[in-house]
């Protein structure tokens, strides 16, 4: 059991955004809507900081933050959200719903609706190789099948400023858990009371 | 923070939270009416039945809100009980049919002891389907605006109001003493309940104003939509309590109540879609892409 979580470290983000290219790819997200529609697993946010002349641009990671405590699984009344054994939550596609309750109750956006269009596009684009064949809600699953091989999320290998570091936070050697235990890392939106496994360096 | 008006639930989330709460409140108000107020089987039977018709109605488009309308049998699938509200609900909602029908069975056929188990227990379940639409959104931590212990009182004593003005018209389409006493009665309650709502109202906006900054944006939403001020508190609240204050202090004017009844039901709808069109997400700044 391990109990994964995320690092990202926002000055070293190019906004580059292959990591939204890579996990759209792996996981076969809706990269075909049109407006883009906010339905990404994870999104690269450009923000301006500061006041002029002290102003900087960033480059903002964003995915699920899977959290210990999530409103998501609180809400989700057929229990197709879940946590598994490694502490990330995950969605069993067979049991959503669809009511979009998990939507609202996410205080850090982290899901959409796959809706009937998109598995009409996943199966023109991917053939045989879809992997999404019924409605659902989605979200970033730390891209558990890479896990289960032994691979790192598709985000955090793809990419190239070393901005996303993936790992067990129960491990101490870890580099994610080196940098949340220093106190580099903290959480957003902690007031919340979600307790996210998202660490972010400012 | 990012604030962020909410998008997912529109206006057939507020037509079932709507109709939800009107049946439920119509189907406990009714029974009340044949069990503690003489009104007899076929008035008890006729309420308990079109409140839960109502309520069908509202889960019509619950279900058309869905992704996929087909997969809403999954929601039979109440695993989430221990925590959803919306699980929580379907079983009240389920509970609401089997009494209401039970008792409707009961009073049809004069089981007096059973009808009045099952009447209790339907006015119960009628209750509970009031209350859980409110709790239902309060349940959404990262819309401030929502989750708040005054939205659930609100919906709750709208949802009553709503329920007291469709008795209204009910009842004053029949000629009898009994009728004429429960008219009254709902119409004093439904005074109480608009006065209580305009309270509960004051707190939510009180509140708002001192609260963080996601929250005082749905309050402005809110406050400068015509639709709110106007529609919802001028015409939807204050207009009906004042009409139907005025009609009770009167003889033969149930015309006026009926009236002040109907505007009281078209300003129950306009809260909900309101509250509902009014959720802002406050996002840690960053997040809303």
């Amino acid at each position: 059991m391990a109990r994964y979580g995320m690092v990202m470290d926002v000055s070293s983000c190019l906004g580059c955004r292959a990591c939204m290219a890579a996990c759209s790819q792996w996981n076969q997200t809706p990269f075909w809507a049109e407006d883009f529609e906010g339905k990404w697993r994870t999104r690269v946010t450009p923000l301006e900081e500061g006041k002029f002349p002290e102003v900087r641009k960033v480059f903002f990671p964003t995915i699920c933050m899977h959290c210990e405590n999530p409103p998501c699984h609180s809400v989700c009344p057929t229990g197709a959200t879940y946590i598994n054994k490694d502490g990330i939550v995950l969605i069993d596609y067979d049991l959503c719903l669809g009511c979009g309750y998990c939507i609202e109750a996410c205080p850090y956006d982290a899901r959409y609706e796959y809706e009937k269009e998109d598995l009409e596009k996943d199966e023109f684009y991917f053939g045989e190789d879809a992997r999404h064949h019924q409605v659902h809600i989605d979200k970033c699953t730390f891209c558990v099948d890479r896990l289960e091989e032994g691979l790192e999320p598709s985000c955090a290998a793809t990419c190239v400023g070393h901005a996303r570091i993936f790992g067990d936070l129960d491990d101490p050697n870890s580099e994610a858990a080196k940098l949340v235990n220093s106190g580099k890392a903290k959480p957003l939106g902690e007031y919340m009371g979600a307790k996210p496994k998202v660490y972010y360096i400012k | 923070m990012d604030l962020v008006q909410q998008h997912t639930w529109g206006w057939f989330i507020a037509i079932y939270l709507f109709f939800g709460g009107l049946g439920g409140a119509t189907m406990a108000l009714g029974i009340l009416g044949e069990l503690r107020f003489k009104m007899g089987k076929w008035f008890g039977i006729g309420t308990a039945m079109l409140g839960l018709a109502i309520l069908s109605f509202g889960l019509i488009w619950l279900v058309l809100d869905l992704i996929d309308p087909f997969r809403f049998l999954l929601a039979f699938w109440v695993k989430g009980i221990g925590h959803s509200w919306i699980a929580r609900g379907m079983v009240i909602i389920n509970g609401a049919y089997i009494f209401g029908v039970l008792y409707a069975l009961a009073a049809f056929y004069g089981w007096e002891t059973f009808k009045k188990w099952m009447g209790y227990l339907a006015m119960f379940c009628g209750f509970g389907v009031t209350t859980y639409t409110g709790l239902l959104l309060n349940a959404n931590v990262g819309i401030p605006f929502w989750h708040t212990p005054a939205l659930p009182v609100l919906f709750t004593v709208s949802a009553f109001s709503t329920g007291c003005a469709l008795l209204m018209w009910v009842l004053a389409a029949l000629k009898s003493h009994e009728a004429d006493h429960y008219f009254h009665f709902i119409e004093g309650f439904d005074i109480f309940l608009i006065s209580l709502e305009l309270l509960v109202i004051f707190a939510y906006f009180d509140f708002a104003r001192l609260g963080n900054a996601a929250v005082m944006k749905s309050a402005q939403l809110l406050l400068h939509n015509p639709m709110f001020t106007i529609g919802f508190l001028v015409m939807g609240l204050i207009m009906p309590l004042i009409l139907e204050a005025y009609a009770s202090t009167k003889e033969h004017s149930k015309g006026l109540a009926v009236f002040a009844s109907l505007l009281v039901l078209v300003g129950g709808f306009l809260l909900r879609y309101l509250i509902v069109w009014a959720g802002v997400f406050q996002y840690p700044h960053g997040l809303a892409g």
